[in-house]
C-alpha cells in the first residue's frame, strides 16, 4: 500500500528502529511498510495516524478511490 | 527464517533464536547417538518408542517455539514467519508424499519418516530469503 511514512518519519528525524519503539514494533516492520511488502492492520494504521496526528488516508493512499 | 530476520534484535527474536538452538540441539544429540549406535541394544523393546518419543520431543519444542514467536512478535513478523512454517511444511510434505509412492509404486530407495524433519529445515533454509513480504 503506498504510503508517506518514511517522508514523514525523514520529517521527525527519526530512524526506523526508533519510529519503531514509538508504534511498539519492530525495524523490520517499519521497513516493510515503508517498502509496501506489509499492509498494516487497521489498529497499527490508526496508531500511526495518532503518531503523526494526521488522519490515515493523509498517511495510506487509499486503493480502492 | 533466520535470514528474513536477520539483523534483528527484538525480544521476541533473541528468544526465538536462543529457543531453536536449545531444541535443534536436542534433536541433533539424540540424532548423533542414534546414528553412532547408542541405542542398538533396545532395538524391538519397548524402550525403543521411549528412543521414539525423545527424539519427538524437540519438534513439538520447535512448534511451540515458533507459536511463542509469533506470540511475542508484531503484525510483520508474525505473518512472514506463518508464510514461512506453511510453506516449509507443505512443501515437505508434498516431496515426502511424493517419495513415498515412488516406494510403493516406482521402486524408488526408501526413506525414513524421521527425514521430514532435516527436509522442513532444508526447505525452510531454501524459502526464508525470498519470504520478506507478509502478502
Amino acid at each position: 500500500m503506498k504510503n508517506s511514512l518514511k517522508l514523514l518519519r525523514v520529517e521527525r528525524g527519526w530512524t526506523q528502529e526508533q519510529l519503531g519503539q514509538e508504534l511498539g514494533v519492530s525495524r523490520q516492520a517499519v521497513n516493510a511498510l515503508e517498502t509496501e511488502k506489509h499492509d498494516p492492520s487497521l489498529d497499527l494504521a490508526y496508531r500511526i495516524a495518532v503518531l503523526f496526528t494526521r488522519p490515515v488516508e493523509d498517511i495510506f493512499e487509499n486503493p480502492h478511490t | 527464517m533466520f535470514n528474513a530476520f536477520q539483523n534483528s534484535s527484538t525480544t521476541a527474536q533473541k528468544r526465538y533464536t536462543l529457543r531453536t538452538m536449545a531444541f535443534m540441539g536436542g534433536y541433533t544429540a539424540v540424532m548423533v547417538a542414534v546414528i553412532f549406535g547408542a541405542f542398538d541394544s533396545i532395538q524391538n523393546t519397548p524402550a525403543a518408542w521411549v528412543l521414539a518419543l525423545a527424539v519427538t520431543a524437540p519438534i513439538v519444542g520447535q512448534i511451540w517455539t515458533s507459536l511463542a514467536f509469533m506470540r511475542e512478535s508484531d503484525e510483520f513478523m508474525r505473518a512472514v514467519m506463518a508464510k514461512q512454517f506453511i510453506l516449509s511444511s507443505g512443501i515437505s510434505m508434498a516431496l515426502f508424499t511424493a517419495w513415498g509412492f515412488g516406494e510403493s509404486f516406482a521402486n524408488a530407495p526408501h526413506a525414513e519418516g524421521w527425514l521430514i524433519y532435516p527436509l522442513f529445515w532444508a526447505v525452510m533454509g531454501l524459502t526464508a530469503p525470498f519470504l520478506k513480504s507478509s502478502s
